[in-house]
């Protein structure tokens, strides 16, 4: 932890004075996942790279204020996601934790606990597969599409390089325990659209 | 003893590897018997893979060196000058928009 502290300041305070070629390797490093996870939460390649190059100007305008309470990576993708829930105009939909997840675990079972009906054995299942006159790609795509944004947040950040969990429940300011259900409730939805699809 | 729902709640931390040893010894037993709970399990191992190649495939359209340079050039073009009166102070951190 102390190693990453020390290489996380050296960066920070390049960053603070400017340094093209400091900044240009955490450009390059970082754009293309920033760009990945905007695009999926805006479904607009060109207003994602927007967001993405605004977002960079935020970090050396503000660089200075970042005092390490969160991880670098954290702090920029708060500033990006910030910045793609202001232009797309949603707001973070206040998930509870009690509410029952679409198609859930809370009507799958019996007042035993037991399958009511047992979960079926998928076939092999690529990208690339039709499954009901739909690639099993654009399946997934619709479903993450469609979850509430939380979920949504998470599902995409959890599937970009470079961000721990950890580092997600320091963006979103939600604990351990937050990001594990989000999780897990937008895996069921994909799941559940998968599994209809295969029905 | 696990039930099945029990067993399907912890779906998403033990494909994860975010399950204790003590718990992920349960959950196996269980799996071993449970027909079902093995083919949940497995349906969700899948749907994480799924979603990880979805992000990984979705916006990675290659961009050349120049563009990016460009791109960089661009980003410093629209930077605030510093504020050299400001080094050395620490402010509170912001939140940023």
């Amino acid at each position: 932890m102390a190693q990453r502290d020390d290489s996380e300041t050296a960066l920070v305070a390049a960053l603070v004075a400017r340094d093209r070629d400091v900044f240009a390797t955490l450009y390059h490093q970082h754009t293309p996942g920033m760009i990945r996870f905007a695009t999926r939460m805006t479904r607009n390649r060109a207003l994602a790279e927007d967001l993405v190059q605004d977002t960079w100007v935020s970090v050396l305008d503000h660089i200075a204020t970042f005092e390490g309470r969160a991880s670098l990576v954290s702090w920029i993708y708060a500033i990006l996601l910030n910045k793609t829930r202001s232009r797309t105009q949603r707001e973070a939909r206040q998930q509870s934790l009690d509410a029952a997840p679409d198609g859930s675990d809370a009507d799958s079972f019996d007042a035993t606990g037991h399958w009511k009906l047992l979960p079926a054995l998928w076939d092999e299942l690529t990208p690339e597969r039709i499954v009901a006159g739909r690639h099993v790609l654009e399946i997934v795509n619709a479903a993450i599409d469609d979850l509430p944004d939380q979920q949504k947040t998470i599902l995409l950040l959890r599937g970009t390089h470079g961000l721990s969990g950890d580092e997600i429940c320091e963006l979103l300011s939600i604990s351990a325990a937050n990001v594990r259900v989000s999780l897990h409730r937008a895996r069921l939805a994909v799941r559940a659209a998968l599994d209809q699809a295969l029905a | 003893m696990l039930t099945c729902k029990d067993v399907a709640l912890r779906a998403s931390d033990l494909v994860d590897g975010e399950v204790g040893r003590w718990d992920s010894l349960r959950i196996r037993f269980h799996l071993a018997i449970c027909a079902g709970c093995r083919n949940f399990v497995h349906q969700i191992k899948v749907t994480r893979d799924l979603t990880e190649d979805v992000t990984e495939t979705t916006g990675s359209a290659p961009v050349g060196a120049l563009t990016q340079d460009a791109d960089i050039d661009a980003i410093f073009a629209r930077v605030s000058p510093r504020d050299d009166t400001d080094n050395g102070s620490k402010t509170k951190q912001q939140s940023v928009e």
